[in-house]
């Protein structure tokens, strides 16, 4: 087993935590899935409004890819297609009957886990709608079958502000996280890397068989999966690798073993405007405001995901794929009188420049406010201590603007992720959207080809 | 929002918005704004929350940490006067005779910069920078009390203009702002910059920098018995009671807003070691090499090469602007180092510079791209080398 301590970074640590207790949510009225959340999926949308649909069956599929589905996490009919502009597809809403029929998928027992071959690995995943948990790097889109990746990484740590505690997540699944390892080492054929953290007390992480173990301790971002990529088996122009988060390995063992689609996912609720602060047990594409549990959501930035990558889906929002958290923090807005003079015991920030730097850390309440004018880059030297990649971001930075597609990948873009440089973004006092810059570096590249 | 915030938006909307009369001046309108009431805006998308610091605030750190310079170099300014006219010595009549010949200074060099910056805020169609609180008071404590006011109007409208805004303003500065004001004025008008009359404010009066006596030193003598014949002693010029420009003099000062800057993690400390480190070996290789016939300044140890001069006015204020200065934490270690090393060169090599500081740090403002160049490329090398590793 490897470790690793991670230096750089910095946790923020924020009012609203979520206590480790579980409720079981009621099935909600309605279910959303937002094809906005498929990176690398051109939509098409298979099913029309009065349709009945069952657990499982496909909603969207992939243009490029038709045998890759994305499909629905309830049985009901579908009650709402909206789209935005450009006629770009937002949501497919279906209002759920309350008896979760599920359509029946193929089925193995434990002990064929070891006979499956690649192939058939990936018919069952996408077959059951589960094709869109693996995901790749560089891009963070869906990944494409016919690639074979250098290695997969099984992402179960997470270090942004709040976010659900993978050891509490996994408590009772240790059997299927471990079928769901076996399951993934068929598919890929390659190294498989299970990163956790180091003070873990999950026996699924710390006893798992069949992958090689990493540790990792350290501030935020040595929780993102591109911190382990980077230290454990890093890319290189041409190289692809693969992910998937922990959640979601428990998930294929369901799968595979039950032959319906899990549609059920524990999510932290979390946030100092969040009625509660619990952990919840609801169906993927669940509303928010069943998940938040409680009416007074005023006031409130309603996330799905954390403060640093989540989205803004609004209190009337739904959970989206790939997040196991709901944060609500206060809507900021409000404009202080001298208030960057002013010696600041309640601010929170990274720097020392004002008084709450040297005061013990609290717990912080941060609102929206963005704190600041927009301005050129000043303080350069300010982001590489909260990148934990080998990169120099400045002149990243300077090579996207400029859109140097050839200077970014030699400064090692092809690394990186949008979600690694969100402390930079945090941190910027010229309010520099560094993380939307790397992300803008990368759909140029994605373009080219 | 509060009773402020709704008057400044009914203003915003009835003068400054799209369409209304005042529509081109809104830069003018944001900045007092802004001034009064933070912009009260909100994150739209990713990452919804921000640090509190802005550079609002990182500017206004910097200049509190020049106040004991200001504060400091306002009374020497009154002090030197009263030393030159024989009259009797007090604190408050040199704080009024300093502030007499300091304040018209600093405010014709931040309303002409000032109109400088609000017409190019206008032009370009973005906020006034706060960058230009810090260049304004750099280039009025560099300068010597003595400078006529039309020349320091001419020097912070170039150093504005060629400095910083043709370049785009401030992030986008290839040289230090208040540096190239000052050199301008250094260059264009010799005669009030330089010589033996220009350090105290008393027409007629003349008396030799400290740098000057150990330029007019015999060959093979002391440069520190030298300057202790001439009344200087190391108290002294730490403490900054000489004449000289008007914030440069004190170390004493300047170490003190170092301390705030450090504490506060504004400045760069890279950048400050390397110049001390650049000093310190190259005037020990001076005083290695030195005989009977070299020149006095090959004796002055590196701890008075950094009281005298305005090298720790320099180092601590100037070379870290982040902007101008090497971006790479090893670039800022050889950026720093090479400008210690060079400020020793010019005053060996050239005497008649009494502002060997201002030229190392420009010259090194052009090379710092290229410093940076080299360490980025190691970088780039490292992975490359990771491919060929795999590859094998």
């Amino acid at each position: 087993m490897a470790s690793y301590q991670i230096k750089k970074g910095k946790n923020i640590k924020l009012k609203g935590k979520a206590e480790k207790t579980l409720v079981s949510l009621d099935l909600p009225k309605t279910v959303a899935l937002q094809p906005v959340d498929f990176k690398g999926l051109k939509p098409r949308l298979v099913v029309k409004v009065d349709d009945e649909v069952k657990v499982g069956t496909p909603l969207i599929t992939d243009k490029n890819n038709p045998d890759v589905k994305c499909v629905s996490s309830v049985s009901g009919k579908v009650i709402a297609i909206n789209r935005g502009e450009k006629r770009v597809l937002l949501e497919v809403v279906v209002e759920a009957d309350g008896r979760q029929e599920k359509v029946v998928f193929d089925n193995i027992n434990e002990n064929e886990i070891s006979s499956l071959n690649k192939g058939k690995v990936v018919s069952m995943l996408k077959d059951g709608g589960l094709w869109p948990v693996i995901r790749q790097r560089p891009f963070s889109k869906i990944a494409n079958p016919e690639d074979k990746p250098k290695s997969l990484f099984v992402h179960a740590m997470n270090t942004e502000p709040l976010a659900a505690d993978i050891d509490f997540v996994l408590q009772g699944k240790e059997k299927e996280f471990q079928a769901g390892l076996d399951i993934l080492a068929k598919l890929v054929e390659t190294d498989v890397h299970l990163c956790f953290t180091a003070n873990s007390s999950s026996k699924a992480l710390t006893d798992a068989q069949n992958v090689q173990k990493h540790q990792f301790s350290g501030p935020h971002p040595a929780g993102n999966v591109g911190t382990h990529i980077h230290y454990v088996d890093p890319i290189n122009k041409g190289d692809i690798v693969w992910f998937v988060e922990a959640q979601d390995v428990v998930r294929i063992a369901e799968l595979f073993l039950r032959g319906t689609y899990p549609s059920e996912r524990i999510v932290a609720v979390t946030g100092e405007k969040a009625p509660k602060q619990n952990y919840v047990k609801t169906v993927i594409g669940a509303p928010l405001v069943d998940i938040f549990q409680g009416s007074d959501l005023s006031g409130a930035r309603c996330l799905s995901g954390s403060v640093l990558t989540g989205k803004n889906v609004g209190a009337k929002g739904f959970l989206r794929f790939y997040d196991s958290q709901v944060t609500a923090i206060p809507e900021g807005g409000n404009r202080e009188f001298l208030g960057w003079l002013v010696p600041g015991f309640g601010k929170y920030t990274f720097s020392k420049t004002y008084a709450s730097a040297f005061l013990p850390e609290r717990e912080a309440s941060l609102d929206t406010d963005e704190n600041g004018g927009h301005r050129a880059i000043v303080l350069n030297h300010l982001y590489d201590s909260y990148v934990t990649l080998d990169i120099c971001t400045y002149f990243l930075l300077k090579a996207i603007i400029s859109q140097d597609i050839e200077e970014s990948e030699r400064l090692g873009i092809l690394e990186c992720d949008e979600e690694d440089f969100s402390l930079c973004t945090f941190a910027c006092p010229s309010k520099v959207n560094v993380s939307g810059l790397i992300r803008q570096g990368l759909e140029v590249i994605e373009k080219e080809g | 929002m509060g009773f402020f915030a709704n008057q400044s938006k009914k203003i915003e909307e009835k003068f400054f918005a799209k369409g209304k009369p005042l529509e081109k001046l809104y830069p003018l309108f944001d900045a007092l704004d802004t001034f009064l009431l933070t912009p009260g805006k909100t994150t739209k998308k990713a990452p919804h929350v921000r640090d509190a610091v802005d550079i609002k605030r990182v500017m206004i750190f910097v200049v509190v940490a020049l106040i004991p310079c200001i504060f400091m170099g306002i009374y020497n300014a009154g002090y030197q006067i009263q030393i030159a006219k024989g009259m009797e010595v007090s604190l408050w009549g040199a704080m009024a005779l300093g502030a007499w010949k300091v304040l018209p200074i600093i405010i014709v060099t931040y309303a002409v910069g000032g109109l400088w910056e609000g017409l190019f805020a206008i032009i370009r169609k973005h906020e006034i920078n706060e960058g230009f609180l810090v260049t304004g008071i750099l280039f009025a404590l560099n300068l010597q009390p003595t400078i006529p006011l039309w020349q320091v109007a001419v020097g912070i409208s170039f150093g504005v203009v060629i400095g910083k805004e043709i370049f785009g303003g401030t992030g986008y500065n290839v040289l230090n702002p208040a540096l190239t004001a000052r050199a301008f004025v250094f260059f264009a008008y010799p005669a009030q910059m330089s010589g033996d009359s220009v350090w105290v404010a008393v027409d007629g009066f003349s008396q030799a920098t400290p740098l000057a006596v150990v330029a007019a030193a015999d060959r093979g003598a002391s440069a520190v018995a030298a300057l202790e014949f001439a009344g200087y002693s190391f108290k002294d010029v730490f403490l900054g009671f000489i004449p000289g420009s008007i914030g440069e003099s004190s170390t004493l000062a300047c170490l003190i807003g170092l301390a705030f800057l450090l504490i506060t993690r504004v400045a760069s400390w890279r950048v400050i070691l390397g110049c001390i480190v650049g000093v310190t070996t190259m005037s020990l290789t001076f005083s290695f090499f030195q005989g009977p016939e070299s020149m006095a300044f090959f004796s002055l140890p590196a701890h008075w090469h950094m009281v005298l001069g305005g090298f720790a006015f320099g180092a601590i204020f100037m070379a870290t602007d982040p902007v101008s200065s090497a971006a790479t934490n090893t670039g800022r270690w050889i950026y720093g180092i090479l400008i210690g090393m060079l400020v020793v060169l010019i005053r060996m090599v050239n005497p008649a510079y009494p502002e060997g500081v201002m030229l190392a740090i420009l010259f090194m403002n052009v090379f710092a791209p290229t410093i940076d160049h080299f360490v980025v490329e190691s970088n780039v090398k490292k992975r490359l080398a990771r491919v060929k590793a795999t590859k094998k």
